[in-house]
């Protein structure tokens, strides 16, 4: 039966019936593809951040104040008409960013399963990736 | 945790018994006690929510909750728990706010703490990786998962006190942390 509390083991079954872990290398590559979704998940945090602030640019203070100076022009969604061009063209930033959070929502469900199964090294290979991917990816959202 | 081990290849040897003795009636009685006693020692996982407060286990093999008292200490360990959960949440926001703004504001005068003008200069990332802000928010960052994790599994026990401690720690934390909330865009949101 699945023990209720943290534990060291090289035996785990993952996700999947086929994701059968039963041997110490089987074990450090199931961390290393944890480690993995980990790193995904954040970046996909960050990227979905980033392209949220490309496409409704409302908090940049450059842009507000040229929708200032052109009164014609200041719609509710002047900054999307500005940087995505046409309704056609928001739409697809919009789907776009939709399906990144759909691919995060169920990274998120299957990095969190995974550390439903109690085992100490897939705990401890998410959180090293979680770090990894925050410490790499969050200085990217600022990056040109 | 030595349990656990201990019984695995146990039950595997009593397996293989079982396989080679299919042929042979007279072993095949001798198995059926000892996967009969697995079953029963191992904790079964509940799958409802239910109010109890005997054989609760708690993260880690040695905390098993099998009193009252014990669970109300481990009522009110979650409950902190919880709510430092949702204090550090708005810390590493407001200190992200911090640290941050002016450089979303790049090259734009930003007005400062009391009234002073700050001119910010652009960074690069590298520069903005070494940084003092940026390891400190990955140690928090860190500190924030593990926290979130914990909170997740207590409340997958299914035990209604614990998850009402949850639930009650993160409304109080909330209450008491961000009375003074800004609306940005919330990154540091994890996985709930």
């Amino acid at each position: 039966m699945m023990p209720m509390y943290f534990f060291f083991s090289d035996k785990v079954v993952l996700l999947f019936d086929f994701w059968n872990v039963h041997s110490p290398a089987g074990m450090a590559l199931s961390v290393l593809v944890m480690m993995l979704l980990a790193v995904l998940y954040e970046a996909i945090k960050v990227g979905k951040a980033k392209l949220l602030l490309r496409t409704m640019p409302a908090m940049a203070p450059s842009l507000s104040q040229e929708t200032l100076e052109e009164p014609e022009r200041a719609s509710m969604n002047t900054g999307v008409e500005r940087l995505a061009g046409t309704p056609q063209k928001w739409f697809l930033w919009h789907s776009i960013q939709t399906l990144l959070h759909v691919v995060q929502v169920v990274l998120g469900y299957l990095v969190m399963l995974a550390v439903m199964s109690y085992n100490m090294w897939i705990f401890l290979g998410v959180i090293v990736g979680s770090a990894i991917g925050y410490y790499i990816a969050y200085p990217l959202l600022n990056a040109r | 945790m030595s349990h656990e081990h201990h019984s695995m290849p146990h039950m595997d040897h009593h397996m293989n018994g079982s396989a080679i003795s299919t042929a042979d009636p007279h072993a095949h009685h001798h198995t059926t006690p000892s996967t009969e006693h697995s079953h029963g020692g191992g904790m079964m996982m509940d799958m409802t929510f239910h109010f109890s407060y005997k054989n609760v286990p708690l993260l880690f093999s040695g905390l098993i909750i099998n009193t009252a008292g014990e669970m109300a200490g481990a009522f009110v360990a979650v409950f902190f728990l919880a709510m430092f959960y949702e204090g550090l949440k708005i810390a590493r926001e407001s200190l992200l706010r911090k640290s941050q703004v002016s450089i979303r504001y790049n090259s734009m005068p930003v007005p400062g703490p009391n009234g002073t003008v700050l001119m910010e200069t652009h960074k690069t990332v590298g520069q903005q990786m070494l940084s003092f802000p940026h390891i400190f928010q990955t140690v928090l960052h860190i500190i924030q998962v593990v926290i979130s994790y914990f909170l997740m599994l207590i409340f997958m026990t299914y035990n209604a006190y614990l998850c009402i401690a949850v639930a009650a720690g993160a409304g109080t934390g909330y209450f008491f942390f961000s009375w003074k909330k800004a609306v940005v865009v919330d990154i540091t949101e994890h996985c709930h």
